[in-house]
């Protein structure tokens, strides 16, 4: 028996031409079936996610089912280029790991697909398309992805800005949910930001905007209350992250505002993120003692140094699915 | 016998501290520093069994018994409050400080070899310098506590936030929170003492000097405490009040 895979990915093929090959997550199982009965071979599983369709088969000749299923599925690439790459036997299974670890993921190191994965086998074990030689590649590949995470720093550190926020507000304040977060401006970035912060606990969120509909907008959105721009500075003697991303030309928080709540505060922690440009928030506000500013330059530089410790961790990750894929392939 | 326990848990408090940091510099937590800081209790309670043995009483007499009871407290409360709170690296950053305290008391000349039998000791005097000393302890690692937040306080204000030191330090506001709770833990227990240091017996009026001197010290504790409670204050002065109190008690009983 050889193996099989065949995919596309946001490497490879454009969103419209991956989501002809997107599968529910309650389809999986259904969607091995009939790969089975297209292809005609005793295993296969589908793995699908937002960025990849996946099939990966074991079957008598890796060379003839490559093409029957090249054959099955060539109707839906019609009027695009070429989306898919193919790997056999030892690389179909090299390949499947790296995805378990995420080294294929659009954001390096990301976990979800770890999950993902076992949900696409699980389904397919459920509607017995697998046998002997998926799952022991199968299992192989998640015990690869858990040791690739445990014993590397794929997965640490925050890419992205909303996550880097999230992380320095959970390094200042632990749990989020004695915490209380102010938005100033509704625009997109800050949305996100504090969507982010939400999702990781915040207590509530408290939104200001020139334009007070998009603020009520935005606090219905989140679960949380607006208020009228002009009103911000009395809020923020309750507050304790402020997101700040307004289309202001000139800066809008300065020293004198902050020392002007810092009693009523009791002179607790403050985390300002400044997103906007040009700057919201007066550089010289950062002097305060229970002040820690970060505007967008020192987030994009923090996701950047992640980013960069991630790529440099790719090479250990390869060194342990070898050293894996050897024990496996013996 | 009971400087070998004396060396031991030095020689462990070390390997804490030490052992500790080249873990962190790799980016990781060292999972040992519990059970070296457990390795390090055991000896000190091997050498206050023998030295109380010796004493005949609680051995609080010397400046070097002084040292090592306040590393053997330290040392219990960091047992009690790091798995409490969960303070990560809190027995980094505690491990150096009790091997600073024994190794004072290690010094030549410092620690008696045969100390003289003590006689003539009353319930008072003895909860007096148990309860002090103990409560240093707690006090002590509130300054531990204080460091630990000056140290985070200024990766964070500089944005230097890279290295393990940074990932498995506590957050601001749990460092802030422990750092409260062992002031009034230390409070609770230096009332105690003053307490029974007041009731004592004194025979000379110099031992009166020393408890004007505890009383100084409780008050200042507790007026940067209110003044957390009531008016608010950084953590940055929070901590530096209480890194510096503690440095300054020690050096004023030192001399008094």
């Amino acid at each position: 028996m050889e193996l099989v895979c065949l995919g596309l990915n946001h490497k490879t093929a454009p969103v419209e031409v991956r989501e002809r090959f997107a599968v529910g997550n309650t389809k999986l199982g259904e969607a091995s079936l009939n790969l089975l009965e297209m292809v005609g071979a005793p295993e296969g599983v589908v793995v699908s996610t937002c960025n990849r369709t996946e099939f990966y088969l074991a079957a008598e000749s890796a060379s003839a089912t490559m093409q029957k299923l090249e054959l099955f599925l060539a109707d839906k690439v019609h009027g695009h280029e070429e989306p898919f790459y193919r790997h056999e036997k030892a690389e179909a299974a090299r390949h499947l790991c790296k995805v378990v670890s995420g080294l294929d993921s659009m954001l390096l190191g990301e976990t979800e697909i770890f999950g993902q994965v076992k949900q696409a086998y699980s389904a397919a074990h459920a509607a017995g398309t697998t046998g002997g030689i998926l799952n022991k590649l199968f299992q192989k590949a998640f015990s690869v992805g858990k040791k690739v995470r445990t014993q590397t720093s794929i997965q640490e550190g925050s890419t992205s800005i909303g996550n880097v926020a999230v992380e320095l507000a959970e390094k200042i304040f632990g749990h989020l949910k004695d915490s209380e977060v102010m938005v100033l401006g509704a625009g997109e970035m800050s949305r996100l930001t504090a969507q982010a912060l939400v999702s990781r606990g915040a207590k509530s969120v408290i939104v200001a905007n020139r334009t007070h509909d998009r603020a009520v907008e935005l606090a219905a959105e989140m679960n949380g209350r607006a208020v009228r721009f002009d009103d911000w500075l009395p809020v923020l003697k309750d507050v304790d992250v402020v997101i700040s991303s307004t289309g202001a030309p000139h800066t809008i928080i300065h020293a004198e505002e902050i020392e002007s709540v810092r009693r009523a505060r009791k002179f607790r922690p403050l985390f300002l993120i400044d997103i906007a440009v040009p700057r919201d928030i007066d550089a010289a506000v950062g002097e305060i003692e229970e002040v820690y500013l970060y505007d967008i330059d020192a987030l994009e530089q923090l996701a950047e140094e992640a980013k960069s410790r991630r790529l440099q961790q790719i090479l250990e990750c390869e060194k342990i699915i070898e050293a894996e894929l050897e024990k496996l392939l013996r | 016998m009971d400087r070998w326990f004396l060396i031991a848990a030095t020689f462990l408090a070390l390997m804490a501290g030490a052992g500790g940091l080249a873990v962190l510099r790799h980016g990781r937590r060292s999972q040992w520093t519990a059970w070296w800081m457990i390795g390090v209790f055991l000896c000190q309670l091997g050498y206050l069994g023998i030295r109380g043995e010796m004493r005949a009483a609680c051995p609080l007499r010397s400046i070097a018994e002084i040292a090592v009871f306040l590393a053997w407290s330290l040392t219990l409360f960091y047992l009690l409050v790091g798995p409490m709170y969960r303070i990560s690296l809190l027995g980094v950053f505690t491990a150096p400080l009790v091997a600073l305290f024994q190794g004072f008391a290690l010094l030549p000349g410092k620690l008696a070899a045969n100390p003289e039998r003590i006689t003539g000791t009353t319930h008072w005097g003895e909860t007096h310098a148990a309860m002090s000393v103990l409560a240093y302890g707690a006090l002590a690692l509130a300054a531990v506590a204080g460091v630990m937040f000056l140290v985070l306080d200024r990766q964070l204000k500089e944005h230097h936030l890279k290295g393990g030191l940074f990932r498995f330090l506590p957050p601001v506001r749990e460092l802030l929170v422990s750092l409260e709770r062992l002031l009034w833990l230390g409070m609770f227990l230096l009332t105690i003492g003053l307490i029974a240091g007041i009731l004592m017996p004194h025979e000379n009026p110099g031992a009166w000097k020393h408890v004007f001197v505890a009383t100084g010290v409780w008050s200042a504790y507790i007026a940067l405490m209110v003044v957390k409670r009531v008016r608010g204050i950084t953590g940055r002065r929070f901590s530096l009040g209480a890194v510096a109190l503690f440095v300054l008690s020690l050096v004023v009983f030192a001399f008094v």
